[in-house]
């Protein structure tokens, strides 16, 4: 391997933190999140020839992992999977982390971020969680700058209503 | 002038500059809903930053940690790449809901009491408790330390089916040869959540649905093959 590819290798493991945030920001699960996290990173690691040194590695990430949850929810919805989040704390192992999990995930911030939808959610993700510019967010998502911004005002407002204000 | 929403949305967000920003920051000074308008956008990324800002001082998990630091290897033996048609989401649901996915490796699956699988001339076979549950075990027994998923003819006539290890080890599909249960195929992942577990299902059901001959097995015909000893 390069000393360029190994370089990129040692950005990403710097990442895996933001990236764990995304993640449950996007997904609003706290296994899922790893595990979407996971798949982005094996897919990145596979993918490095795609990544040009010099341009923003997160947006790059931010994109594959958004990518690998799309995947993910598109074959849940194929499966006829229903999304039931108040299962999943009881199927991790450790009781002390699945009472963490579940504790967290029951948060009011989390739960209105679960309702939004998909489209809303990454934008909020990318722009309110993670700090991208717009230019950035619109970039990792593949859409024009003007239809992030209508979406991230969409997103807000419904986060705004279900939240009380946000107060 | 009036700031509509999506402004004072790039106001907060802070992409405005030059005259934009000035104009915005001249319309707050005048108007007070505005400026509480403003400051609900912060109290909301103040909020969004409090639920998720954890993954940040949270240390990483050893798993995530290896994944980026090892080169990808192949997790599956998958038998052939013929696709044929998918069964129902009942059956599916019924098989996913019970597959949990570890790492199949020496230590968790060989060592661990009596061996679970052991290679042998036509491949890795099947031993001990999982030997016993392929050949006895319905699935709709309750578990031991196998659970047991879809069984089905395959296309060479061959009784197949599926299980997991309910230690949150290896899922995978064994099929009987002779008087023995060929384990065909094993996932491999380490632990994980639901999305782990699910690919993990998916991949063994790529395989199932390479090899399945018509439809998998209902209760009666599993346990009328099971009586009859698989043959």
């Amino acid at each position: 391997m390069t000393s360029a590819a190994e370089q990129t290798r040692s950005d990403i493991v710097a990442m895996l933190p933001r990236l764990r945030r995304f993640a449950r920001a996007l997904t609003g699960q706290m296994a899922d999140a790893d595990d979407i996290v996971q798949i982005a990173v094996e897919r990145a690691l596979m993918r490095m020839d795609q990544y040009q040194p010099g341009t923003r590695l997160d947006s790059w990430l931010f994109s594959i992992v958004r990518n690998a949850w799309i995947d993910e929810a598109r074959s849940r919805t194929r499966r006829g999977k229903v999304f039931a989040p108040a299962e999943l704390g009881e199927q991790v192992g450790n009781d002390g982390e699945a009472e963490m999990h579940a504790k967290l995930e029951a948060d009011d911030v989390w739960s209105a971020m679960r309702k939004l939808p998909e489209e809303q959610r990454e934008a909020v993700a990318l722009v309110c969680v993670e700090g991208l510019a717009y230019r950035e967010a619109a970039d990792a998502l593949g859409v024009p700058i003007g239809t992030l911004t209508s979406r991230l005002a969409r997103g807000r407002e419904a986060l705004q209503m279900m939240l009380g204000g946000a107060s | 002038m009036s700031v509509d929403d999506e402004r004072l949305m790039a106001f907060a967000d802070g992409e405005l500059s030059g005259t934009e920003r000035a104009e915005v920051e001249a319309a707050l000074a005048e108007d007070a809903s505005l400026r509480e308008k403003l400051a609900a956008h912060q109290r909301l990324r103040t909020r969004l930053s409090g639920a998720f800002d954890g993954a940040l001082s949270e240390p990483v998990p050893a798993s995530l940690l290896s994944a980026a630091e090892k080169p990808r290897t192949a997790e599956v033996v998958n038998l052939a790449d013929r696709r044929m048609a998918r069964w129902s989401v009942r059956e599916w649901g019924a098989m996913a809901a019970s597959v949990v996915l570890g790492l199949f490796v020496g230590v968790g699956v060989m060592s661990a009491q009596a061996p679970l699988m052991s290679p042998s001339p036509s491949g890795l076979v099947a031993r001990g408790a999982l030997a016993d549950a392929l050949e006895t075990q319905l699935a709709s027994d309750e578990a031991g330390a196998v659970r047991i998923g879809l069984s089905f003819r395959d296309t060479d006539g061959r009784y197949c089916r599926t299980f997991d290890l309910t230690d949150g080890g290896t899922a995978g599909l064994a099929c009987r040869e002779g008087d023995a249960w060929n384990v065909a195929m094993t996932t491999a992942g380490a632990g994980g959540g639901e999305v782990r577990q699910a690919a993990a299902s998916e991949q063994i059901l790529n395989a199932v649905n390479a090899m399945i001959v018509g439809e998998p097995l209902d209760a009666t015909s599993e346990a009328q093959a099971r009586d009859a000893g698989w043959e």
